[in-house]
């Protein structure tokens, strides 16, 4: 039945000297951090230093060898975990939606299990599948294995959601999407973030997700938290060599002058292509089945632009055309210069871009990738 | 009547009628149904209890499994005729043999489906703060109905047959229509009533084949 | 009053019926199932076979076997043939077959030809499950030898059966008795077999 609501909104979360060995290694060692109401705080760091530990100890789901975790200056360990783990939402890069629930039962268990009624449950449910944009009619009671890997992880979202918790903890969530469709994700979370309201904890394994997503990035190593701070504050003033190398990416973009665009061209696949007098119903339905978030328009053989299907899942008008709705991006050799290309993007705030190989469309760009490619 | 003795070409719609009727089969298949459903109900709910309490008692759930495997063991008309001092002839021991037979795969499946559940469910789950309980009965009972009902399709089988030889300890049903076929050497008898008793059990056991299949579809373990 | 000696020609007779069958399935199902092995279809259609024809009560199969063969030793043999063949067949070719395709591509890449694949890789993969089939079968037959006492096999159920008809309590047992004690004992020799032919398979 109804469990209590332990915080309506948090103002702070601290960490104190929190330890945590398995044997006689340190999962977590004396680790101590203050986290303010609001905000979005990104863990980065080597494989097995201890964030995803971290985060599990919040919601009580391992419980520390010594130190204290306080949530609005209540020490969690006095809280019930059940209650505890209501208010605070979790989403994890394996996502684990039930495979014996539909889509709805999935995200409405946990309200069911509150006593909710079914009317308000409903209402929910569709509520955040619109929020992370997925149409509720459509994907209400499918179950978890007739989505993609992009849908089940929206779907996810909106589960950790359902309690409206102040609280979210997310480990990876983006992890295990190929390159486009997290780019998507990303942007989209960024969108609805503010939206959300939340105080997040994120754990990630990319630095370009870190500088877009977080207020402050938290850096761990080998059991340790290392230094937290802002992009500006890691970037300027590291702590130690370690961090340096994770956030300088000045040192690595040495030799972005003497790339073309051709070195980190995403190929295109014709599935994205969409001709420019389809109706925005069926295009929905095909980018749906194909399992696409962006379609190219063309006109036959040449790119219009692009159209986005968030936005096209907003239009009222279903019937018009899609080339009545195309988003111009700007469009390339693939033999110009990469940094000069990427400069022309920054300027006008274009997150990708067509390249082009003897006046046909031959594949994307897109910076944040190509940053990742570099560095990486 | 020498008609019967004509062999498998003349048995005709006719003659399957008027076999049908004096062996009485309607009341015989349904003495054989009745058996059967008793027997599977009770081994079910005995069985799935079983496997439960072996899911929270681990410690004993080897020797109990060993146990039941012993008796897997032991033929099945030696069995049926040692509960005949205890439950009398007729349909009593051999709904209990089928109930000690079918108990093996119902309660080895109930505790490995919930034993095996894939942790990262129950994991969520717990971080979605659903009370051990919740995730007993909301995640861990239905992720292991495939493999429950995979147990139970074959404790259908076994007293399918139990409940045929039932028939020699005077529990009526179509073994006893297939021992007044051996007995008065009647060959039409033999033939519908062994015909049709195979057609049963192949329909029940295809009917739990489909139900097997579509779980395990729809869960997307397929 | 039963005499031992009864009890051990009747056990005599059962063990004899048991295991001449048991090796005359062996002989009969080997040679199918690797057969299945270069005919996909046929190993198709045994498998499917074989999980049909595993739901006839066995009752059902030696009631069958009547009308096509009378009544007697010989019937009742066919009658356990019908039963036991279909599982040994199944496991073995399920054994044989279900070998991780990167053992065969390793083998196929050192050159080993047809012949030395099904000795050196299939077989010994296969081992556990040809195994598991025989030690079902046995069970099977087991029982099924003495139902056909019902239509003349002689051997243990023929005690079971006389003291049935005769409400003979000790002729009962005399029968059932013997037929328990050789399922146990063949079942613990099976499993011991069992888990030295597949030391790998224990944790
Ligand atoms: N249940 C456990 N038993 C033993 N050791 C564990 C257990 N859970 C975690 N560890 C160890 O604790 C350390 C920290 O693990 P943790 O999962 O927090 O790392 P992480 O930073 O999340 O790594 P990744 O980036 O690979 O997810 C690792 O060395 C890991 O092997
Ligand atoms: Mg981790």
């Amino acid at each position: 039945m109804a469990s209590k609501r332990l915080f309506d909104r948090i103002d702070s979360i601290q960490l104190r000297g929190v330890t945590k060995k398995y044997d006689d290694r340190f999962a977590i060692n004396d680790v101590s951090i203050d986290i303010e109401g609001g905000e979005l705080v990104i863990f980065i760091g080597p494989s097995g230093s201890g964030k995803t530990t971290t985060l599990r100890m919040i919601n009580r789901l391992i419980e520390p060898d010594s130190g204290t975790i306080l949530i609005n200056d209540q020490n969690i360990m006095e809280l019930e975990p059940v209650a505890l783990r209501r208010n605070i939402g979790y989403v994890i890069q394996s996502i684990g939606l039930f495979p014996h629930m539909t889509i709805a039962e999935n995200i409405g268990l946990v309200a069911k299990l509150e006593g909710w009624n079914e009317k308000k449950i409903k209402d929910r449910v569709e509520y955040l599948l619109d929020f992370v944009s997925l149409p509720s009619d459509m994907f209400m009671d499918r179950y978890p294995h007739q989505l993609s890997g992009g849908q089940q992880q929206r779907v996810g979202l909106a589960r950790a959601l359902v309690m409206d918790p102040p609280l979210l903890l997310m480990d990876e969530p983006f992890g295990a999407l190929d390159p486009i469709l997290r780019k998507q994700l990303q942007e989209e979370f960024y969108q609805i973030r503010e939206k959300l309201g939340k105080t997040i904890i994120f754990v990630t394994h990319d630095i370009e997700e870190a500088f877009k997503l977080g207020d402050r990035i938290a850096i761990m190593d080998d059991a340790k938290l290392v230094q937290i701070g802002t992009a500006e504050e890691l970037i300027f003033h590291p702590a130690n060599e370690m961090v340096a190398s994770i956030v300088d990416t000045s040192k690595k973009f040495k030799h972005l002058d003497t790339l073309k665009i051709k070195d980190l061209i995403s190929p295109l696949e014709c599935m994205y292509v969409h001709d420019g007098s389809l109706d925005i119903e069926s295009a929905i339905s095909s980018m749906i089945g194909k399992n696409i978030e962006i379609a190219v328009v063309s006109n036959g053989s040449f790119p219009l632009g692009i159209v986005k299907l968030i936005d096209l899942l907003r239009m009222d008008d279903k019937e018009s055309k899609i080339i009545d709705h195309v988003v111009k991006i700007p469009s390339f050799s693939r033999n110009k210069l990469l940094s000069s290309s990427l400069k022309i993007m920054q300027k006008d705030g274009h997150s990708m871009a067509f390249v082009m190989t003897d006046g046909k469309l031959s594949g994307f760009l897109f910076p944040n990738d190509a940053f990742s490619q570099v560095i990486g | 009547m020498d008609k019967e003795h004509k062999g498998v070409d003349s048995l005709l719609l006719s003659d399957l009628v008027e076999v049908w009727e004096t062996n009485s089969l309607t009341l015989r298949t349904i003495e054989h149904l009745t058996m059967f459903s008793i027997a599977i109900v009770l081994a079910s709910i005995i069985g799935i209890f079983l496997g439960l309490f072996l899911y929270s008692r681990p410690k004993i759930a080897h020797p109990t499994l060993n146990l039941l495997n012993l008796v897997e063991t032991i033929p099945d008309i030696p069995l049926l005729v040692l509960l005949l001092p205890i439950f009398g002839l007729g349909s009593g021991p051999t709904i209990v043999a089928s109930v000690l037979y079918s108990l093996l795969p119902i309660t080895r499946n109930t505790y490995t489906g919930l034993k095996e559940v894939d942790l990262k469910y129950v994991d969520i789950a717990r971080a979605m703060g659903l009370s051990e309980k919740d995730i007993l009965f909301k995640v861990r009972i239905p992720l292991s109905l495939p493999m429950i009902v995979g147990g139970l399709r074959i404790a259908l089988v076994f007293t399918m047959g139990v409940v045929t030889l039932g028939g020699l300890i005077a529990a009526g049903g179509l073994g006893a229509a297939l021992i007044a076929g051996i007995q008065l050497y009647k060959i039409n008898t033999i033939l519908v009533a062994g015909l049709w008793t195979g057609l049963l059990a192949v329909i029940f056991d295809g009917l739990a084949g489909i139900v097997e299949k579509r779980l395990q579809r729809r869960y997307g373990i397929w | 009053m039963v005499t031992l000696e009864t009890i051990l020609s009747h056990t005599a007779d059962h063990l004899v019926l048991v295991l001449m069958t048991l090796i005359i399935s062996i002989c009969i199902s080997m040679p199918l199932a690797f057969g299945s092995l270069y005919n996909k279809r046929f190993g198709y259609v045994v498998t499917k076979f074989a999980n049909l024809a595993q739901a006839v009560p066995s009752f059902a199969v030696v009631a069958i076997v009547v009308p096509l063969m009378g009544i007697g030793f010989y019937p009742a043999v066919v009658a356990i043939l019908l039963r036991a063949l279909l599982p040994i067949i199944k496991n073995t070719y399920i054994g044989l077959s279900t070998v991780d395709p990167s053992m065969l591509d390793y083998a196929d890449g050192i050159g080993l030809n047809e012949w030395q694949i099904l000795r050196y890789v299939r077989l010994p993969n296969a081992y556990p499950a040809i195994f598991a089939g025989i030690k079902f079968a046995f069970i099977l037959i087991n029982s099924i030898a003495i139902l056909t006492a019902y239509i003349g096999s002689g051997g243990l159920g023929e005690l079971i059966f006389q003291g049935l008809v005769a409400f003979n309590n000790e002729k009962i047992l005399a029968g059932a008795i013997p037929a328990i004690l050789i399922a146990i004992a063949f079942d613990i020799i099976f499993t011991r077999i069992e888990k030295k032919l597949t030391p790998h398979y224990r944790k």
